[in-house]
């Protein structure tokens, strides 16, 4: 059965686009142009993920509250914000809402796509029990590449997709320096140094309210960054 | 000029004030002088009044009425006085008059006879002041008596007050007459070639020993004439005697006690210094030389005597010896008063010019500062006065009195009044310097505020709307209203600006955004080849513009990132050195020096706003200089601040943009550069030095080879 990927989005030549470009990949489309339609029809049936643009129509934080919405119906719903908004505070607000990721419409098609089936090959991974071949064990952290899942002293690490890609790419290889733009290319995102930065910051953070000590995710300045053992 | 100096030079416009004073002072001055001399005036015409005939005082005539003299100021009632009266007095000088026919004043006593009553013609030919003939006498008034030794050092030396009487060449003498309180002084001095002194110890009477003799004949109060000879056996002191004719014809020569002289000789011949009391003296006076070549010879007599009976031809012109006294009771300290008469000679004088006035005392010294200014130099501190002396019948002048006083008194006054004024001008003259200095100095202030303020408007890290002075009611603060109300607009337009290239990204992603995921799925279509070229150039203009919108939205996403900035402590120089090896991966064409010091420079901020502020000097400096140029990256440490700056060789800065370097969408880049610009660069550096309290400058190189920018960041 194919998996139903909903779209909300107002801008009817973008839906559109993307519709096409997730029915070529071979999921099953739904588009809305706004919140009361999406929602009258996920109240009917859930989508298995949501792309909801932030701006919808006459409301401009009308994806805000479709997010909220929608989580109250399912806590396991794959959500991702894809928006012209870059702005961090949009960001901020949508991952808290629980989005499983924040892009912007810079990203190429091909892109997005992958990062698609990335989730649902980790929501699949996750219904699987674990596969040890694709854990990366670093010290304190562990990795789950197939879960896309990341553990610290055995606690769990929420991490976005984007954050997880990142922290992934970093710890591969400890010690060694990777610059934004490697950072970007194992995201699957483009973003600009500021957000790149506030995502680090972010990872940290997140580290951090596991282990308030953790201090592997290193700054080289004006080069990138580093996972130090 | 500035506001001060215009306002202190208006203020010093107030000297005026002074100068006002001083030529107030001037007039007030001479208004002052006119009223003194009107008043003395009238002084000078009230004494004059009060001598008012009284020619028994001022030529020693008999009173002319019984009215004693005891009521000097009534005016000469004479005129009122009994004819009778008037002649009896006359009686006595009829024949004074008689004997001094050739003396007799011509004019004024011929009118004086033609009008007045029968008695009149004979006082005024006596007492008239007329012009005084050849043998008449007119005393100086001496100040001091002379020493009675034969010497003249102690009389004045004035020629012109000689008289000379002359037989021939060889024998002449010159007579000089002064009179001292009550006393005549004479002076003889006579031209002999022959010198002889009586025989010694001898018979003053007898003929044969007679020397050279001097005869003083004079007519006594009573009008009746008297002479007596001066004899010297020797220098020294000489007496007079006078010839007396016993009842039996016996002839004796007792001695005048009350003349005395002393007689000397001289290289020219002998001088004879006499005292004669006034009191022997009446109208007529006269000295006659008898010279002896030999004693006992016929003597060559000459003189002012006739040579028949010795009696006087010339009057002695003296006044009362009361005059003085009668003076002085009128004189007041600053005054002098002197009587003339009719031609001009001295009758008495009494003096107290130089005893200082009451008011005279020693004025201040700022009064003698003003003074040097009001008053002329060399101009003589007196007024003057004189009112003639009229005879009884106010028909003749008898005489003139002139009346001097000093200055002092009313320069004082004067002096009194222009300190005063000229303190008050001054004072006036201080305060309106002194307010409209302060005024100046205020508004100076307040412009010298505005002008910062307005400098600072638009160069400050942040568009200031508030302005000082838009609380002031006058026009300065319509000014800064103006200025505030101007700023926020342009802060409305700027903030605008800065906003529009961030809403403008975000209106055109959209349509972006479809042109991308359209050719997205192009890809994913069969397109011809040729098709796909053209996919390919779509694909890189949507890529060129995407780099765009980044770029504009740059400074909006560090004004975020700011915004979400955590401070924490950290070492500033690791890194910068780390961020500079970046760059010399990042930059291969050019060098990268570096400046850094040994010691860790801690600052509290966000490590990585700073190295994005340095990216972006950086960015710029390569930007600007050649390849193969070197770029400086320097940590310089100041007490309070660590100074970050980064040189690079290149074209220096066009003139005055240096403080407009660092705004937003401000840019001074060479054409046909292909990576998009909006001047957001420097504009995102002068934000991250603000978050930290620091402030981005840049300068040329001061040998001109390039630029120089520096981020203080206070530590």
């Amino acid at each position: 059965m194919k998996r139903q990927v909903a779209i909300v989005e107002d801008e009817p030549a973008i839906r559109d686009n993307y519709a096409a470009a997730f029915a070529r990949e071979g999921y099953a489309v739904r588009g809305y142009a706004n919140r009361a339609e999406a929602m009258r029809s996920f109240t009917a049936r859930l989508p298995d993920l949501a792309i909801i643009d932030i701006s919808l129509q006459d409301e401009p934080e009308g994806g805000f509250e479709l997010c909220r919405q929608l989580r109250a119906l399912s806590a396991e719903l794959p959500i991702i914000f894809l928006t012209a908004r870059d702005s961090e505070l949009d960001a901020v607000s949508g991952l808290r809402l629980g989005a499983d990721d924040f892009l912007t419409k810079d990203l190429s098609l091909p892109h997005l796509i992958a990062r698609v089936n990335a989730l649902f090959r980790r929501l699949d991974a996750l219904r699987k029990p674990a596969a040890p071949a694709d854990v990366i064990r670093r010290g304190a952290l562990t990795l789950d590449a197939e879960r896309m899942q990341a553990q610290w002293n055995g606690a769990v690490v929420l991490l976005s997709l984007t954050e997880f890609w990142m922290v992934h790419a970093l710890a591969r290889h400890p010690g060694h320096v990777r610059n934004r733009q490697q950072l970007m290319d194992a995201a699957n995102v483009v973003l600009d140094d500021n957000t790149i930065t506030s995502h680090v910051k972010r990872i940290r953070r997140k580290f951090q309210g596991v282990d308030a000590q953790f201090d592997a995710l290193q700054t080289a300045y004006g080069m990138g960054y580093r996972w130090v053992e | 000029m500035t506001l001060r100096l215009k306002l202190l030079l208006l203020g010093l416009a107030t000297l005026v004030l002074p100068w006002a004073g001083c030529r107030y002072a001037r007039e007030m001055e001479s208004a002052l002088r006119e009223g003194e001399a009107t008043s003395l005036q009238a002084v000078a015409q009230t004494i004059a009044a009060s001598l008012q005939g009284r020619t028994d005082l001022l030529y020693r005539e008999p009173p002319p009425a019984p009215a004693p003299p005891a009521q000097p100021l009534a005016p000469a009632g004479g005129t009122e006085a009994s004819p009778q009266a008037s002649a009896d007095g006359a009686t006595a000088t009829a024949d004074v008059a008689a004997a001094a026919t050739p003396a007799l004043p011509a004019a004024p006593a011929a009118t004086v006879a033609s009008t007045a009553p029968a008695a009149a013609p004979a006082d005024a030919a006596a007492g008239g002041p007329g012009k005084s003939g050849p043998y008449d006498l007119e005393p100086l008034v001496l100040t001091a008596a002379p020493l009675l030794d034969g010497y003249t050092e102690d009389w004045p030396r004035l020629p012109a007050a000689w008289k000379h009487f002359a037989r021939d060449p060889q024998r002449h003498f010159g007579i000089l007459t002064g009179v001292y309180e009550r006393m005549l002084f004479v002076l003889l001095d006579v031209h002999d070639e022959h010198p002889l002194f009586d025989a010694p110890g001898t018979n003053v009477l007898d003929p044969a020993t007679f020397g050279d003799r001097v005869w003083l004949g004079f007519e006594d109060p009573q009008g009746e004439q008297h002479q007596v000879f001066l004899a010297a056996t020797g220098p020294g002191s000489v007496t007079a005697r006078r010839v007396e004719i016993g009842e039996y014809g016996q002839r004796s020569a007792p001695i005048e006690p009350r003349i005395r002289g002393a007689w000397q000789t001289t290289s020219q011949g002998y001088r004879i210094e006499l005292r004669v009391p006034l009191s022997m003296l009446g109208r007529g006076f006269g000295v006659l030389v008898d010279d002896r070549d030999r004693r006992g010879a016929v003597p060559v007599s000459y003189g002012m005597l006739r040579s028949d009976d010795l009696h006087t031809r010339g009057r002695l012109i003296v006044a009362s010896p009361e005059l003085g006294p009668y003076l002085t009771q009128f004189l007041q300290p600053g005054l002098n008063l002197t009587l003339t008469g009719t031609d001009g000679q001295v009758l008495a004088r009494a003096d107290a010019l130089a005893v200082a006035g009451t008011l005279g005392a020693e004025s201040p010294l700022l009064a003698r500062l003003y003074r040097r200014f009001v008053d002329r130099p060399g101009e003589r501190q007196l007024i003057e006065s004189s009112a003639p002396i009229w005879d009884r019948d106010h028909q003749g002048v008898i005489g003139a009195l002139a009346v001097t006083q000093a200055a002092d008194r009313w320069i004082h006054l004067r002096d009194h009044a222009l300190t005063r004024m000229l303190n008050f001008a001054l004072i006036t003259s201080l305060v309106a310097v002194t307010v409209m200095f302060a005024f100046a100095a205020w508004l100076a202030l307040r412009l010298a505020r505005l002008r910062r303020a307005s400098e600072s408007a638009l160069t400050g890290s942040e568009l200031t709307t508030t302005f000082p002075e838009t609380g002031a009611r006058d026009e300065l603060g319509d000014v800064a209203r103006g200025f505030a109300t101007l700023l926020s607009r342009l802060n409305e337009y700027t903030s605008y600006l800065r906003t529009l290239a961030g809403k403008l990204a975000h209106e055109i992603r959209t349509p972006l955004t479809i042109v991308r995921s359209s050719l997205d799925n192009l890809e994913s279509e069969q397109v011809s080849p040729a098709a796909r070229e053209y996919v390919a150039r779509a694909r890189q203009g949507s890529e060129r513009l995407n780099a765009i919108l980044i770029a504009m939205g740059a400074a909006t996403r560090v004004e975020e990132a700011i915004g979400g900035a955590e401070r924490v402590q950290f070492d500033l120089v690791p890194v910068l050195a780390s961020a500079v090896a970046a760059y010399r991966g990042a930059f291969p064409a050019r060098r990268f020096d570096t400046e850094l010091p040994g010691e860790a420079v801690t600052l509290a901020g966000a490590p990585d706003l700073i190295v994005q502020m340095l990216d972006k000097l950086v960015d710029n400096a390569v930007d600007f200089s050649p390849a193969g140029a070197v770029i400086t990256v320097r940590l310089r440490l100041e007490p309070l601040a660590a100074v970050l700056e980064v040189e690079n060789l290149g074209p220096p800065l066009p003139l005055h943009v240096e403080r407009r370097l660092f705004e937003s969408l401000w840019q001074s880049r060479p054409d046909g550069d292909s990576r998009p610009h909006f001047g957001l660069g420097l504009y995102i550096v002068r934000l991250i030095a603000a978050f930290h309290a620091g402030e981005a400058t840049a300068v040329n190189l001061p040998d001109g080879s390039g630029v120089r920018f520096a981020v203080r960041l206070p530590r």
